[in-house]
């Protein structure tokens, strides 16, 4: 992960109002907190649609759960599965994505292509049809939650089976809901959007990422969300993955540069080579550049005794900046990291630049 | 008569009792509000009156599961607030899980930078690996 790679993630994703993906082991956990980020986050005009949100990702987990090969409960653990919600306009998006056996390719597609054929009373006759013939596959369904996900939408469901050795493949599936109400005019964005996302997230080995507007209350189910997935990791790093996520979203929805009353922000989690990282992005007023800069390049140069020094000195002091304890809180992050802090800052246009971070522990 | 503050902890705020009457003094939970200002002043303005006429004896126990850095300035204040009722028998218990590094070293920081009759007092909480990051 390094500051580049937040900028083109953040550029690929700009025109979401809020997403999340996520890679690793599934659990109910993720599921609940992802419901939860979403019904708290997402815009006043959408908010009737919660309910049906709430019950498309759940649908979109149990599926990954029912025809996925892995059982990883562990973010950590070597995993494919995939997960994405985004709202981009008018519409919601559910993406998932898991690894299926080859030979069991051809029922999956059979049920898709039928539902994605069938208009509204033949998709509520087969319904019926499934509900009292009792046709239940061995992993259960018979499609009902193939048939149950476009009866909610009223559209189809792309897919695609991405073939990753001779006994397995990739499945990806993408679920639609339209907000009747507003009318963006915008096409709906393909599959092919949510695969190049879930090829990056893989090859940067990102865990976790949340685009959104970071004034909001979407620290809680961030931290949740990192903490039930990671129960093989000591509690010295939860607290420390905790204290840098308390830290710099708060940093965030403090200083970043609101465009359209909104603290537009990415912020993602990944680990790598024994190592956790973690990356934001945000825009920031010109004018506050320079001092950023400085206050970063000066907790850089320091070596961890003196940092401490530092950070006691401030503490001792109640030495604040205007707007809180900036200064302070970047200091506590210098000392308690392994590597420097990295950071990017790019010109976007005479107001504002995209500042991007990443600290390695 | 000074009139307690009891507040009950939230998913960003800690529990916080202060009652002279009883002899009280806790601040326990997590410390992690954006606006801590807001939060710690009404506190720190208790203890200034409070060290007008204190009690024979002041304990002040914090158990802290987490804090930010807005929120670690204030409780210097706190600290700094005893440092200077010192000749008034007053003493700071910080206490941390036996497994939390982070919170210990933040103890001994406090206890480093003030010159009070600082206790670290190290605990064992079985429920402590539920440590809950829901807030």
């Amino acid at each position: 992960m390094t500051t580049k790679t937040i900028y083109d993630f953040y550029k690929l994703l700009e025109n979401d109002n809020i997403s999340f993906s996520y890679r690793g082991g599934f659990t109910n956990n993720v599921l609940t907190t992802a419901t939860q980020l979403f019904k708290e986050n997402i815009g006043e005009e959408h908010s009737k649609l919660k309910n049906k949100l709430s019950f498309l990702m759940i649908e979109s987990f149990q599926n990954i759960s029912r025809y996925s090969e892995q059982e990883g409960t562990d973010i950590l653990e070597d995993t494919s599965e995939f997960f994405m919600t985004r709202n981009v306009g008018d519409t919601f998006y559910i993406i998932s994505a898991n690894l299926i056996d080859n030979d069991k390719i051809p029922t999956v597609k059979e049920k898709l292509e039928r539902v994605n054929t069938l208009d509204k009373s033949e998709l509520n006759k087969l319904y019926r049809e499934v509900l009292t013939n009792k046709q239940i596959s061995e992993k259960g369904g018979a499609g009902l939650g193939f048939i149950e996900m476009v009866r909610k939408t009223k559209g189809k469901l792309p897919f695609d089976f991405v073939k990753v050795d001779e006994k397995q493949s990739m499945f990806f599936m993408q679920i639609e809901l339209k907000n009747p109400k507003v009318d963006d005019g915008l096409e709906p964005l393909p599959l092919s959007d949510a695969k190049f996302v879930q090829e990056i997230v893989a090859d940067e080995n990102i865990l976790m990422m949340h685009k959104g507007d970071f004034s909001k209350e979407a620290v809680g189910p961030m931290l949740r969300m990192v903490e039930e997935n990671m129960q093989n990791v000591s509690l010295k790093v939860h607290k420390k993955i905790f204290h840098f996520l308390v830290e710099i979203l708060q940093n965030i929805s403090k200083h970043a540069y609101p465009i359209n009353n909104k603290r537009e922000g990415i912020f993602q989690i990944g680990f790598d080579d024994n190592k956790f990282h973690i990356g934001t992005g945000n825009f920031i007023a010109k004018d506050e550049v320079a001092n950023l800069k400085n206050q970063i390049e000066m907790v850089n140069s320091k070596t961890k005794e003196e940092l401490n020094e530092l950070y006691r000195k401030y503490l001792r002091e109640g030495k604040s900046t205007k707007t809180g304890s900036a200064g302070l809180g970047l200091i506590d992050l210098a000392r308690e990291t392994t590597d420097k802090i990295n950071f990017e800052f790019i010109e976007i246009n005479n107001n504002y630049s995209f500042f991007s971070l990443t600290v390695n522990f | 008569m000074l009139e307690p503050i009891i507040l009950e902890i939230t998913k960003t705020t800690p529990e916080i009792i202060l009652d002279k009457d009883n002899n009280v003094f806790k601040i326990s939970g997590r410390a992690i509000i954006e606006n801590s200002q807001e939060f710690f002043n009404p506190i720190i303005s208790w203890f200034e009156e409070y060290f007008k006429k204190p009690n024979s004896k002041t304990e002040l126990t914090l158990n802290i599961d987490y804090l930010n850095s807005s929120s670690s300035l204030f409780l210097m204040k706190i600290f700094v607030l005893f440092e200077q009722n010192i000749n008034t028998n007053n003493k700071i218990i910080w206490m941390y899980d036996a497994s939390d590094d982070l919170i210990k070293e933040r103890g001994e920081e406090y206890k480093l930078l003030t010159k009070l009759n600082f206790e670290l007092k190290e605990t064992i909480n079985e429920d402590y690996e539920d440590f809950n990051f829901d807030i």
